[in-house]
């Protein structure tokens, strides 16, 4: 008696306790995300902003200050590494752009140029996109979306498609298992070699867990209520804070100068 | 003599099965949109591997063939989705999904556009068709592979700021012309009639794969 249940008790803890540890960290990480981040809908305004630089094609010097300013918000979410990626490859390629093919005598170089001013007028938007992408939590995500009143046929769908990438990645993993067990397309380039042929073996079980999936998500979600007509409620809080409006108040400015002229 | 028998016995089990579904009404109810949540999830992952694809095969213009490769390769994807919808809406709503999970992943804001209009034009094609009609349904994903030009719209745009930096540089238009002569107009139509051609070998890919995998299992 006793020695089973301690054996249920080293059971528990041998599977049950990584899980718990995961739940802590993440919610912990979550708690502290909700500190450190800006609101969903800040994020957004970012990415409004990365695009109307794109649009207005702002000045070089603007364009300097807004990614430094976009890179605030990503180091505050303590994603160093990410932040210096992008501050580094700004930096070379705003070297680059700044190259004169003609003076060193390669015209050829105007493709390298030409690339490089391309790739910084798109890295604001990329910038924005990643601190997007890696800060917000899924409940976060989805309560700002309701808060603007997005309709909830287009809800959903997002939570769905947040909630499935995880189960395409494991599904993924075991069809590739289950593939080089029957020695099909094994090793690094067995999937280039017969393209159509990976194609057919890799999407098929996808697509056939797939549907099994979205039936198995519409019990489950219905049972959860999320098929009523009326407000629902969430457990993430989110709020506009001081940070929030000043941030996006700091990255209106440059945008503001530079597109009235003043900053050119 | 059983085979023969098979597929037409499949394929009314298929109808009642669908038939006998709740959701029978013309408005999508909160099942159907999960299943295209499920099917968006799976054509998100397309589109990232054909970025993938694409940045490998072009180099720097990365983007340019993206969605002629996505259009290659999720014909599967939306074929299943237009089978087991059958309702207006369903491809609208994909498209609106994906234009909103490229735009928050960095893309550029003009995308969200061109991935409203396509697929709801590509969801009165496949309307036309009651979502059976194969000619249609093919008609209407090459419709739904132009909703995915949005992303390399910046294309043009930066050929714009370019210009702009050597004027600026001092450069004068005749040189200015001459070193964009051939980026402009020629890429452009080679990269359209790239979507068109491969949406619709992805798109005849998928029909034969519902037809070989899916119709025969019951759940097409």
């Amino acid at each position: 008696m006793h020695s089973a249940t301690t054996s249920t008790k080293a059971h528990l803890s041998g599977t049950g306790a990584p899980l718990r540890v995961e739940g802590v960290a993440m919610t912990s990480s979550h708690n502290s995300s909700n500190q450190r981040t800006l609101d969903p809908r800040t994020k957004l305004f970012l990415l409004l902003a990365a695009n109307l630089m794109l649009f207005f094609h702002v000045s070089v010097i603007t364009q300097i200050i807004m990614v430094l300013l976009f890179l605030v918000p990503l180091a505050a979410a303590g994603r160093w590494k990410m932040t210096a990626n992008f501050g580094l490859t700004f930096a070379i390629l705003t070297g680059l752009g700044f190259l004169d093919p003609e003076a060193i005598g390669l015209p050829w170089l105007h493709v390298v140029s030409a690339l490089a001013v391309g790739c910084t007028m798109m890295l604001p938007c990329f910038i924005t996109g990643a601190y997007a992408f890696t800060t917000t939590s899924p409940s976060a995500f989805i309560c700002a979306m309701r808060r603007m009143r997005a309709p909830e046929s287009v809800v959903i769908p997002c939570v769905v498609v947040i909630r499935f990438f995880p189960t395409i990645a494991e599904d993924y993993r075991q069809i590739r298992n289950a593939m080089a067990l029957r020695g099909i397309a094994a090793g690094g380039w067995g999937l280039v070699r017969h393209p159509a042929q990976s194609l057919e073996y890799i999407l098929i079980p996808l697509l056939m867990n797939a549907t099994n999936v979205a039936q198995d998500l519409s019990v489950a979600a219905l049972t959860k209520g999320l098929g009523r007509e009326s407000v629902h409620t969430s457990r993430t809080e989110i709020r506009m804070q001081i940070v929030d409006w000043l941030m996006m108040i700091a990255v209106m400015v440059p945008l503001m100068l530079d597109v009235a002229g003043v900053m050119r | 003599m059983t085979a023969s028998h098979s597929p037409a016995d499949n394929t009314a089990q298929t109808a009642n099965q669908s038939s006998g579904k709740p959701a029978k009404t013309g408005k999508l109810e909160v099942a159907d949109l999960i299943t295209i949540g499920v099917f968006a999830a799976l054509y998100f992952v397309m589109v990232c591997v054909a970025t993938l694809v694409s940045t490998l095969f072009t180099g720097g213009f990365g983007s340019i063939f993206l969605p002629a490769i996505a259009a290659l390769i999720s014909g599967c994807v939306y074929m299943l989705l237009a089978a087991r919808l059958g309702k207006f809406g369903g491809i609208t709503v994909m498209g609106v999904v994906i234009g909103l999970f490229l735009f928050i992943s960095g893309h550029f804001v003009l995308s969200f556009i061109a991935s409203i209009v396509f697929p709801v034009a590509a969801d009165l094609i496949a309307r036309v068709g009651k979502y059976k009609s194969k000619a249609l349904l093919l008609v209407s994903y090459v419709m739904f592979s132009y909703g995915l030009t949005g992303p390399i719209l910046p294309l043009w745009f930066m050929k714009d700021a370019y210009i702009a930096s050597l004027q600026a540089r001092g450069k004068d238009a005749a040189y200015i012309d001459g070193v964009f002569a051939n980026i402009n107009t020629a890429t452009f139509f080679i990269s359209m009639a790239a979507i068109l051609v491969c949406a619709i070998i992805g798109g005849w890919f998928g029909q034969k794969m519902m037809k070989k995998h899916f119709i025969k299992a019951g759940i097409a």
